[in-house]
């Protein structure tokens, strides 16, 4: 179905709510009227197919409007894409909630409250969720002023004494919001979340009845840095996104910014940047998959992947001279060429680390206490999984074979060879923490075979377009998404004729994953808990930004 | 400076062998300070806090592991503060984590010690202009080292931890009662 298709369908049922589109977008976008959103998110959803509400975003347009946009896409069905859009006076923007539609609304109006002020109503719980509850002010409004100091601490570092003395915070006891039950606060400093993440478990004894994630502790505003820096500034921010998959979200910002600006990427680099790529999810699930061991107990397996993950970052400073924190990707290309050493030594690499996996599969993936500890815990269903906008491996484990590498292919993936992983049910059901860790030991795999190939295959060439060093882009907007190990790494660029973006959005997949815990941990031990945040692989900086 | 040619015994001995009367060749005494030797143990014993917020904590965990493996120095990591001597603030630190820094930090038992690592920590790196980031974790709790680098390499963390045992082997219990 295509696009007018769609249009066509909304306009047969809204009449005048449909009051135009924008066509000259890279995606096109259908404006609705405010009271018409609803409406045309259940028509969408229940005959249109688009079952997955991957962003929402509020893009301030001082002095008069704020602009929501919702980004749809048909995972199981075959209408594609489409961005709805509304406008909402900037003095009291309200729009109804869609939160009832798509569960993985209900986050993304919390965030948008917070960051930019926009009312949903009907909303079952808009509070803030990334900043603390007593901030001031909406910091991603285009008017928002920092303040000088926030609870005695100063906001710029000219204003900072050292302490020597630390003044203890008062200890506030909280509530349990069930009576009879137990609250015990997990986070923000805990081994097992992975980063600063927080949960409060309402516990009945062993079992929990309700876990509710607290995030905002690693919120560090990237959105709003990214509207101050010029394009090509952008890109260090990019790699702390997703401090494992920094090559991922280098490239998702860097295919945005050359499409909105219409860059041609030589082949050569496309080539090396799924080299970059393909060895950084290796590197990103062996932290994905050892640490899952460890938080359950078994700490050999990670030390054996901390080992690997050295000879990988030894082949990076290779590659781009970093070990953690990338910044490989240029707009137009890559920093520097591969050369034919660093080459040969991934190819010598890759036969080493096959049969390493092999000793990860004896010490972990067939140890019977392992095994029990993570077959049919936290199943999740693949309706709900669309509902959550949940992507990458965790999706797949529920066995829908969604991979953006294939389903909307981008750079040279089309040309290479691969299969998809799906969680098979392998020891209990399909979906649950068990098919979660072994999609990600099988898609290692795949990855090793796309890194062959493509070493193979690179040609010779160019590995930078000329890109003008202070690139003004004209104003449009343009959604890119790469597949990250974590599922889908997006950036949504707004751009306004100048040399730095208006509105910069991050997509992530762990934030869309992270209020999956909240619905999956009814009814789990305290211990299962562990095991499910470790099989969602969900990280700080991808939740918070 | 010394010669740098010359070996320099990192760990100096903490006390010295001497024979029980001089010139007697016989049984020998160990002879040694309160102060040095209460140090010998601080500093070989720096079990620290796994407290990692942000990118460094990635490095923090590779330190760890076996390439570097900072339990040649006895640092071993431990994760409740009650067991820590040092607190290693790998990554950045925003106004809603704060008030925990300081918990955490109250949590510990003296004597303890704070690196902050990265720029993050030392001065809020590349994200000072965000509208939610300290700029600094010093203006939350005192910093015995500050190790720069976003993120410092493994092989930094290892010198921050060694320029921490030099800092121990300076102490005197004396000034640590009073203060």
């Amino acid at each position: 179905m295509t696009f007018s298709d769609l249009v066509e369908r909304l306009k047969a049922a809204l009449g005048d709510g449909v009051v135009g589109v924008d066509e000259a977008h890279f995606d096109p976008a259908v404006r609705v009227r405010p009271q018409d959103v609803k409406q045309a998110c259940r028509l969408l959803r229940d005959t249109l197919g688009m079952d997955t509400l991957r962003l929402l975003t509020a893009i301030d347009r001082p002095p008069e409007s704020i602009e929501v946009a919702w980004h749809l896409v048909s995972v199981r069905g075959d209408t594609g894409t489409l961005v709805l859009k509304t406008t909402l006076p900037r003095e009291a923007p309200k729009v109804a909630t869609v939160s009832d539609v798509w569960a993985s609304a209900n986050w993304f109006e919390r965030e948008q409250f917070d960051l930019l002020g926009v009312i949903f109503e009907g909303h079952p719980k808009l509070k803030r969720l990334m900043l603390p509850e007593d901030w001031v002010g909406h910091p991603l409004r285009k008017d928002y002023v920092r303040p000088d100091a926030y609870h005695g601490i100063p906001t710029s570092r000219e204003n900072v004494t050292p302490v020597r003395t630390v003044s203890v915070p008062e200890h506030v006891a909280k509530a349990p919001e069930t009576e009879g039950l137990m609250l015990l606060n997990m986070g923000p400093h805990h081994p097992a979340t992975h980063g600063v993440l927080n949960f409060l478990l309402e516990t009945d004894g062993e079992i929990v009845r309700r876990a509710t994630p607290d995030v905002g502790y690693l919120h560090r505003g990237i959105e709003k840095l990214a509207e101050l820096n010029a394009y090509a500034g952008t890109m260090p921010y990019t790699d702390r996104v997703d401090y494992l998959g920094g090559m991922f979200t280098n490239q998702a910002w860097a295919m945005a910014v050359e499409r909105v600006a219409g860059i041609e990427v030589p082949r050569r680099a496309e080539f090396c940047r799924v080299i970059a790529c393909e060895l950084n999810r290796i590197a990103s699930h062996l932290i994905a998959t050892g640490c899952m061991a460890m938080d359950l107990g078994a700490y050999t397996p990670f030390i054996h992947w901390l080992r690997e993950r050295e000879t990988i970052n030894d082949l990076m400073e290779r590659i781009c001279g970093a070990r953690l924190t990338y910044t490989y990707m240029r707009l137009g290309g890559v920093a520097r060429d591969i050369d034919a050493a660093t080459l040969d030594k991934l190819l010598r690499w890759a036969d080493h680390f096959e049969v390493m996996t092999l000793e990860f599969d004896r010490l972990i993936t067939t140890n019977e206490i392992f095994v029990r500890r993570l077959a049919t815990i936290a199943t999740l269903q693949p309706a709900d999984a669309l509902s959550y906008a949940i992507v990458g491996p965790n999706l797949r484990a529920s066995g829908i074979p969604w991979d953006l590498r294939r389903s909307e292919p981008y750079s040279v993936y089309p040309e290479l060879e691969f299969d998809i992983p799906v969680g098979q049910g392998w020891r209990g059901r399909v979906g649950d923490a068990y098919d979660r860790f072994k999609v990600r030991l099988q898609e290692m795999h795949q990855s090793l075979r796309i890194l062959r190939q493509a070493i193979a295959m690179l040609p010779e060439g160019e590995v930078r377009a000329k890109v003008p060093r202070v690139l003004k882009v004209p104003a449009n907007e343009a959604y890119a998404r790469v597949e990250a190990p974590r599922g889908e790494a997006g950036f949504y660029v707004v751009s306004d004729g100048t040399d730095r973006p208006w509105r910069v959005r991050i997509r992530t997949g762990c934030f869309t994953a992270m209020p999956l815990i909240e619905f999956l941990s009814p009814g789990l031990m305290v211990a299962d808990i562990v095991a499910l945040i470790g099989s969602l692989d969900v990280i700080a900086p991808e939740v918070d930004r | 400076m010394s010669d740098p040619r010359e070996p320099v015994p990192l760990l100096g001995t903490p006390y010295e062998i001497e024979p029980c009367n001089p010139g007697d060749t016989g049984g020998e005494v160990i002879t040694t300070t309160v102060d040095r030797f209460l140090n010998w143990f601080r500093e070989g014993s720096v079990w620290y806090l796994l407290f990692a917020t942000a990118c460094c904590g990635i490095e923090l965990m590779q330190t760890g592991g076996p390439r570097t493996d900072l339990d040649r120095f006895g640092a071993v990591p431990r994760t409740s503060p009650r067991q820590s001597d040092l607190l290693i603030v790998a990554g950045t630190i925003t106004y809603k984590m704060a008030d925990r820094v300081r918990l955490i930090y109250a949590q510990m038992a003296e004597p303890r010690y704070v690196i902050a690592m990265g720029s993050c920590a030392n001065c809020g790196g590349l994200f000072q202009r965000s509208y939610s980031v300290v700029p600094g974790v010093d203006s939350v709790v005192p910093v015995d080292i500050y190790l720069p680098g976003c993120p410092p390499r493994p092989e930094a963390l290892n010198e921050a931890i060694l320029r921490l045992q030099d800092l121990m082997r300076g102490e005197r219990w004396a000034d640590k009662r009073k203060a």
